[in-house]
């Protein structure tokens, strides 16, 4: 009982859970309550991890493990799904999704990553995994009038229940090798002889990499951020990779530190592939969710990039890299919620023909986002992709680093043309006036954290780099 | 000894035929039964290396529960008369495909058992340090409330998101219907819902509009 205070945040994150969720069942119509009560919560554990230790420590038979790292990734969870919740309140309750469980389910999933991002165990990493993925079927088909939103809820499951079927298998086959299932004793027990052990590495990886959409176990991403209602699709490109990213360097510096040379090229083959992809198949698509969806498979195969160096400093970017998509990602959904047509939210890139001169700090906002996300200097994105290549050019991984740089001219020309259609192209439809305070704050905040980060670039990489000394 | 053999070798083989069947036979409602033969079986057997509450648990839960909710979801929706079309039909590429990963994931598992390699310092299952006191169950509660506390919370809270999750699908709110109010109905006392009428002779009943 004594270290108890470990595992505060995770606590009191559950018993918040349930104190609001008897809010939610006794009293009537209290989506904005628990809505305010959620963001209140979120709020609280972000001070309780804030303010908690950083020294490491392991509890729970070495199971449960807070160090400085996971200290920061849920920080960076709690920060970038208050913003969401935030900015989509209102479009929540437009589109008549504003049930009170809405909220719990974020909440529900936050404290599955807050496991997996601690967890020293496969046991309780499986757990964890579980319990967030869970709460994103519910969320993905939340609008279940909707026939698309259904389906997308649906394919998420059913993909994800197998791709976790792979990882079980890769997990139980690392547990007969290693005998243990702890995250040390696997290090100590794995070298390059073990064939065996190296199959459930292809088996963990293949799971991990479904988890953050990487290519080739990309394939339910486009359809799932189509179908799902925009706000849920705001979640899932930003919270759920963040924790899938950190399980992936915990995987890699912890379990898996001794065979380096056997992971690397299946990090290195699914970096490149979500690279090249995210970069090609974007150009044909019409719908703005489906556009954000093969740039983020093309983001992440950047952090992957970073993480497959192997290298302190590799995973040091990757953080940095992953920090900087959160803010343009978050930026570029917010953007959506204020694109309306005839009462409607509209998802077509066609219909931002023109907004410039209807709507010149929308257009602004779209301009400085999509810049950003095609890495254009000197705004934030570009600085991601420095860090990175610096990274990977530094471990003379040289293929990776001109795949990435010929990628980035390529995915420079979809990211371009939607600028182009809102600056240039005449206006064929006349959108609607929105006034929403809350969503043009949080597109305000990340328009002005990517303006400014070129002022002082070595910010982020001041507070990351310290997590990997030691 | 020749007894306890037989009946390993017949539940065994039990398992085995019941395994096959669920996935050969015909009927959807027929593998199901299978399943259940199945588990049963495997159940029998944990029973005689003296897990005895695995045994129980797997009758229970995936017996008791898990596998009459299959025949339920199998009855439900009526897939019992859908024939196999889909892969008796000529022009099918499910048997080729199937067939290519099976022989894939095969070789696989070749790999692995050949490069299987037992540590020097393997525990066998005679060595365990084991309470041959206390029964099995006593054995699994007393980790399962102490060293792995977290992941038996844990499980509860995946368990009340799914339950969760069900009403948020599933349950519509419908109007115009009478609803039960348990709390009218246990407050009601007699003399709220009896009037007792003083009926005189020969007068008859007089009703009041």
């Amino acid at each position: 009982m004594t270290n108890l205070e470990v595992i505060f945040p995770e606590i009191f994150l559950t018993l918040s859970i349930f104190v609001v969720l008897m809010v939610g069942v006794f009293l009537k119509n209290t989506y904005s309550l628990v809505n305010k009560i959620c963001v209140l919560i979120i709020i609280c554990t972000g001070f309780l991890v804030f303010y908690s230790n950083e020294t490491l420590e392991k509890i729970f038979l070495d199971s449960f493990i807070r160090d400085k790292f996971s200290n920061f990734i849920k920080i960076l969870i709690l920060i970038s799904s208050l913003f969401v919740l935030f900015a989509s309140q209102n479009f929540i309750k437009d589109m008549k999704i504003s049930k009170f469980e809405y909220p719990i389910l974020v909440l529900l999933s936050i404290l599955g990553m807050f496991f997996m991002v601690s967890s020293n165990d496969l046991i309780l990493f499986y757990l964890g995994l579980e319990l967030q993925s869970l709460a994103l079927y519910i969320l993905a088909s939340i609008d279940r009038n909707n026939i698309k939103s259904t389906e997308s809820g649906m394919k998420y499951f059913v993909l994800s229940a197998l791709s976790s079927g792979l990882l079980l298998y890769g997990c139980s086959l690392l547990y007969g090798f290693t005998g243990s299932t702890n995250f040390d004793v696997i290090q100590m027990e794995l070298n390059s002889d073990n064939i065996g052990a190296l199959f459930s590495i292809v088996f963990i990886l293949v799971g991990l990499a479904f988890k953050v959409s990487a290519v080739p176990f990309h394939m339910w991403t486009p359809d799932v951020y189509e179908g799902s209602p925009t706000s849920v699709t705001n979640f899932f490109a930003v919270v759920p990779k963040i924790a899938g990213i950190a399980v992936i360097i915990r995987f890699m510096d912890i379990p898996f530190k001794n065979i380096l040379s056997e992971w690397q090229l299946i990090v290195i083959f699914l970096s490149i592939a979500s690279m090249i992809l995210g970069a090609v198949a974007a150009i044909g698509q019409q719908n703005i969710k489906r556009l954000l969806a093969y740039s983020s498979i093309g983001h992440i195969g950047y952090v992957l990039a970073g993480i497959a160096t192997g290298q302190q400093n590799g995973y040091a970017s990757s953080l940095v890299y992953l920090v900087i998509y959160v803010v343009m990602n978050i930026g570029a959904f917010s953007c959506l919620y204020l694109l309306k047509f005839n009462g409607s939210y509209t998802e077509k890139i066609n219909d931002l023909a023109g907004i410039s001169k209807s709507k010149p700090i929308l257009a602004f906002s779209f301009l400085i986002i999509f810049f950003s996300l095609a890495g254009i200097p000197p705004l934030g994105g570009f600085f991601a992709k420095f860090y990175v290549f610096i990274s990977v050019i530094k471990s003379e991984l040289y293929t990776l680093a001109v795949v990435g740089l010929v990628t980035t001219v390529i995915s420079a020309f979809y990211y371009l043309k939607v600028i182009k259609i809102i600056y240039f192209d005449e206006e064929q439809t006349k959108l609607d006036q929105i006034k929403n305070l809350q969503t043009s704050s949080i597109i305000f905040i990340s328009c002005l954290l990517l303006i400014s980060y070129f002022i002082y670039p070595s910010v982020l990489n001041n507070i990351i780099e310290p997590i990997f000394m030691n | 000894m020749y007894t306890h053999a037989f009946f390993f070798y017949f539940f065994s083989f039990i398992a085995i035929f019941s395994a096959l069947m669920v996935i050969t036979s015909r009927s959807t409602i027929n593998s199901v039964f299978f399943l259940i033969l199945d588990f049963i079986s495997v159940g029998c057997l944990f029973i005689m290396v003296g897990a005895e509450f695995l045994g129980m648990i797997l009758l229970i839960v995936y017996v008791g529960a898990v596998a009459v909710l299959f025949l339920f979801v199998v009855m439900m929706l009526n897939v019992a008369e859908q024939k196999q079309s889909w892969f008796m039909g000529k022009k099918s590429t499910h048997i080729p495909i199937g067939l290519l990963f099976s022989v894939l994931i095969f070789l696989e598992l070749l790999v692995v058992v050949g490069g299987w390699k037992y540590k020097e310092n393997l525990m066998t299952s005679s060595t365990l340090n084991m309470d041959k006191k206390i029964s099995n169950t006593h054995e699994i509660g007393s980790v399962m409330y102490t060293d792995y506390v977290l992941y038996f919370q844990i499980s509860g809270i995946i368990l009340l998101l799914s339950m969760i999750g069900a009403i948020i699908l599933t349950y519509r709110k419908r109007e115009n219907i009478k609803r039960q109010s348990y709390f009218n109905q246990i407050s009601r006392e007699r003399s709220s819902a009896v009037e007792i009428k003083e009926v005189s002779f020969d007068k008859g009943v007089k009703i009041d509009d």
